[in-house]
């Protein structure tokens, strides 16, 4: 007989469980759904928030001298304003007015005159003058970020008066307006803020959590990883929104940031969700799709320092053995269209920037079967870490050369790899697939510069051609469409890169919410929160 | 008791030294580019270099990881890439949150324990069925307990927040939402608070639960056979007054020490729930700064976790020298 002497106690063990962990405690303690309910075709707030969910942090300080990365966009835009913008709602490429109402380019193209909006204020009370232009860029020359290139060029900027800056550049430079209505270009920052809260680092740590723009929302909250907040600004010069407040929540998880959304706890998810998510929401009730044009693509880097892809021959035939229209319809589906030019779609008036390289399923079979039976044939697909539609994409290319007779695999690295790639281009994969990149604004001198030039930033195997460099710095001069058409054809015969596809901002929104293409540029990729609306 | 101590803190010392040297060797070998982040993904080459340049990243590994010990022993643990901001500010304003996390984690893992072990040990009714759940539960990834967690409390019945903290502004001081609330008088933040904190922590707590729970068990069996057990119930003493008086006391050592693992283990453990919860603490701040290679920001948590996971062993080692002065005489 045992010793041990059973207790008998009132309580079961799971009821114990219960209250030790005390997830009974939180789920009896309220009647009302967290999420707020009501699924799909939530009612409008009638507190005056909307809820932007964001997948992942911003990545980087909001601000606008630091933030060079895509999720924080919205928070640039919104609470800082450029002295120009691309015009919203719209698919070309065209710069519209913002803090500068007109401006004009001299002949020559290095001196631009701006003529500036009156009654501007920023968001700590001062009034917006032209005094700020040069604060502005001298801060992000000091600063150093990303963009500091935008401005490095600038030699002076001069203020006739109060409204009227004159910035003359060192040498031409046609993108100089593409730089300015960037998202990330120079921002207009209030000197007097800059001053009071410069501390040892610019007031670098003042505007990682505050802001100290004229945009139509102040940043008013700032919490790493977990939530931003921004609240209307009352001196907003311009169309103010019903919405008082935006709240930025971080979901680090696709599937639940689509919970909160289909509970009605976000209000609208900006190009965050995987394209595997658009027959879910095409047909859900209460829910409205947004598919925006933006300058962003998925592209196809081939990596010419590997053995296989050493000569060009080898590098056309594999990009020809790409079937973008079903790498497209399959996996990006109607946030993207088949590429046929090679800079992103509207850049070059008319599309004579086509691009010459098509699928030819026959093209790389034929050239592994003419190699020598002891050349290598094994090859591996890169894709970006979280990319699923990249990761998608590379797994069918791979499926596609295994039928070439190549081995080829599927592999996934960190940005901070990829971007080191250029480096020691060898210790990279083959080739690379973009789910969704584009150049930092709509000039053509943009794309090519950033994706051909072993210089410009997103050249990961440092492919490039000096004549083509060449082509582009001197378009860049003078604006010369042929040029760049000219410079575009002459990297595509190096087969180190093909446009795949022309992305678009998938934005999917409660029905209620209007204004969103309105709201929209193909430059920002984000939605100017203060052009936003509440339907019927 | 002091020359043990002595022993005990000087091998911490050399383990942190020795973590640190690793981190270090790591990221020398890792094709990660620091300066990248420092700058931002579309950087011109020639900008990275010259960031990469003036953060002294050219240095040799050696000369970098002379400076790097240097500052920790000033307090300094350079700048974040990422943030830019001091990473000892950084981790000052993370630590709190992942810290109230744990802490919260932790005792509802003693507490799942004790019914583990009492459970079992003692034959309640059900007992079998509560251990096979928790064993279920705690073989799961904690990545897709935590997954399920959002669907079933979040999404299905709407109880619990997937992400986040409360909505409380927390002005201090401790930086720990339940405490805070508490002193400002704040019931229904501390109540938000409350349920933003209970998934992660069961999350965080599942695991750590069994672990003490079966060593816990084990040990509550040992002790139920001895000669003072059968001794005490011949005494009349109830069964209650048995096992709490008699019984634990004498059976909560192994335990003690195995808590002590697993509250280091559950430090160390966090980085995965909180970023799928966006819990704002330090395994937060790692997961971000992992991708873009934040190396000032990854070795300063490493090593504030290393220091964490190493202190409650030392604590751990104390207590039960405590307890029985023979391990302080060895």
């Amino acid at each position: 007989m045992s010793d041990r002497v059973p207790i008998r106690r009132g309580a079961t063990w799971l009821v114990a469980a219960c209250a030790a962990t005390t997830l009974v405690l939180a789920g009896c303690s309220s009647g009302t759904p967290t999420g707020g309910g009501g699924g799909g075709g939530a009612a409008a707030p009638t507190d005056g928030t909307l809820t932007v969910g964001l997948l992942g942090d911003i990545g980087q300080p909001p601000d606008p001298d630091v933030y060079y990365a895509n999720n924080g966009t919205a928070i640039m835009i919104n609470a800082y304003e450029g002295l120009v913008q691309y015009a919203n709602n719209t698919d070309t490429v065209k710069i519209a007015p913002r803090l500068a109402e007109k401006w004009e380019v001299n002949p020559t193209n290095d001196v631009y005159t701006f003529h500036l909006r009156k009654g501007v204020t920023f968001h700590d009370g001062t009034p917006f003058t032209s005094a700020a232009v040069d604060v502005a860029f001298k801060r992000r020359i000091a600063v150093k970020g990303g963009a500091a290139y935008m401005v490095e060029a600038v030699k002076s900027v001069t203020t006739p008066d109060d409204y009227t800056a004159v910035i003359t550049l060192n040498k031409p430079n046609t993108a100089f307006l593409s730089y300015l209505a960037s998202p990330f270009g120079p921002k207009m920052e209030s000197p007097e803020g800059l001053k009071a809260n410069a501390g040892s680092d610019d007031a670098q740590t003042y505007l990682s959590s505050h802001d100290l723009g004229t945009g139509p929302y102040q940043l008013t909250a700032a919490q790493t990883g977990v939530k931003y907040e921004m609240t209307q600004y009352d001196g907003y010069w311009g169309q103010k929104s019903p919405f008082k407040k935006i709240e930025l929540p971080v979901y680090t998880d696709e599937s639940a940031l689509e919970l909160a959304f289909d509970n009605g706890t976000v209000d609208t998810i900006v190009a965050a969700l995987p394209s595997s998510s658009l027959d879910k929401y095409a047909s859900k009730d209460g829910v409205a799709n947004y598919f925006l044009p933006t300058l962003q693509g998925a592209l196809v880097t081939v990596n010419s320092s590997h053995e296989f892809f050493k000569n060009a021959d080898a590098r056309v035939a594999f990009l020809k053995s790409i079937d973008q229209a079903t790498l497209v319809n399959q996996v990006l589906g109607k946030r993207s269209e088949v590429a046929t030019t090679m800079y992103a779609k509207g850049m070059i008036a008319g599309g004579a920037d086509k691009q010459a390289i098509s699928y030819d399923a026959g093209a790389l079979k034929a050239y592994v079967a003419a190699l020598p039976p002891n050349a290598p044939k094994t090859l591996v697909i890169g894709y970006a870490n979280g990319n699923v539609n990249a990761q998608s994409m590379a797994n069918l290319v791979v499926a596609n050369l295994q039928t070439a007779g190549i081995t080829a695999s599927a592999q996934g690295y960190d940005t901070s790899t990829v971007f080191g790639w250029i480096n020691d281009p060898p210790s990279g994969p083959d080739a690379f697939i973009d789910g969704n990149n584009g150049p930092d604004g709509g000039d053509p001198y943009m794309w090519g510069h950033v994706f051909w030039d072993a210089s410009g930033g997103i050249n990961y195997f440092g492919c490039q051609s000096t004549e083509v460099n060449d082509l582009l710095n001197q378009a860049l001069g003078t604006g010369d469409t042929a040029t760049y058409v000219k410079a575009g054809d002459l990297y595509g015969q190096t087969g180190c890169f093909l446009n795949l596809s022309y992305n678009k901002d998938w934005v999917v929104a409660q029905k209620w919410l209007t204004g969103v293409a309105e709201s929209q540029n193909v430059g920002a990729n984000e939605l100017n929160f203060s052009l936003l609306g509440i339907g019927e | 008791m002091t020359s043990f101590l002595a022993r005990r803190f000087s091998t911490a010392v050399l383990i942190l030294l020795i973590l640190s040297f690793v981190i270090f060797l790591l990221q020398s070998v890792s094709p990660g580019d620091p300066a990248r982040a420092y700058v931002g993904a579309n950087a011109s080459p020639e900008m990275v270099a010259a960031e990469r340049q003036r953060l002294g990243l050219n240095d040799p590994m050696l000369e970098r990881f002379t400076r790097f010990i240097g500052g920790v022993f000033s307090g300094d643990l350079g700048r974040s890439l990422r943030t830019r901001q001091p990473v000892t500010a950084d981790i000052a304003t993370y630590l709190p949150a992942t810290a109230e996390l744990v802490v919260v984690a932790f005792l509802i893992a003693l507490a799942l324990a004790a019914l583990y072990a009492l459970s079992g040990a003692l034959r309640w009714p059900g007992a079998s069925v509560g251990r096979g759940v928790l064993l279920i539960l705690a073989t799961a990834p904690p990545f897709l307990l935590a997954l399920v967690g959002i669907i079933v409390f979040f999404g299905q019945l709407g109880w619990l927040p997937a992400r986040g903290v409360g909505d409380f502004q927390d002005p201090g001081p401790f930086g720990m939402q339940l405490v805070d609330t508490l002193l400002h008088g704040q019931a229904d933040a501390f109540l938000d608070a409350l349920k933003h904190l209970i998934l992660p922590a069961v999350v965080l707590a599942i695991a750590p639960a069994v672990a003490i729970g079966r060593v816990f068990r084990s040990s509550l069996q040992g002790v139920l056979g001895v000669d003072y057990v059968r001794t005490a119930r011949s005494k009349g003493l109830s069964e209650t007054r048995v096992v709490m008086h008699h019984v634990v006391r004498n059976a909560i050592g192994p335990a003690l020490s195995m808590a002590g693992l697993q509250l280091g283990f559950m430090f160390a453990g966090v980085v995965v729930v909180e970023q799928i919860f966006s819990w704002p603490g330090i395994g937060n701040y790692l997961a971000a700064s992992i991708p873009v290679a934040d190396f000032p920001a990854i070795a300063g948590v490493t090593l504030v976790l290393g220091a964490i996971y190493v202190l409650s062993n030392v604590v751990v080692d104390l207590l039960q020298a405590i307890a029985d002065p023979r391990i302080a005489a060895e």
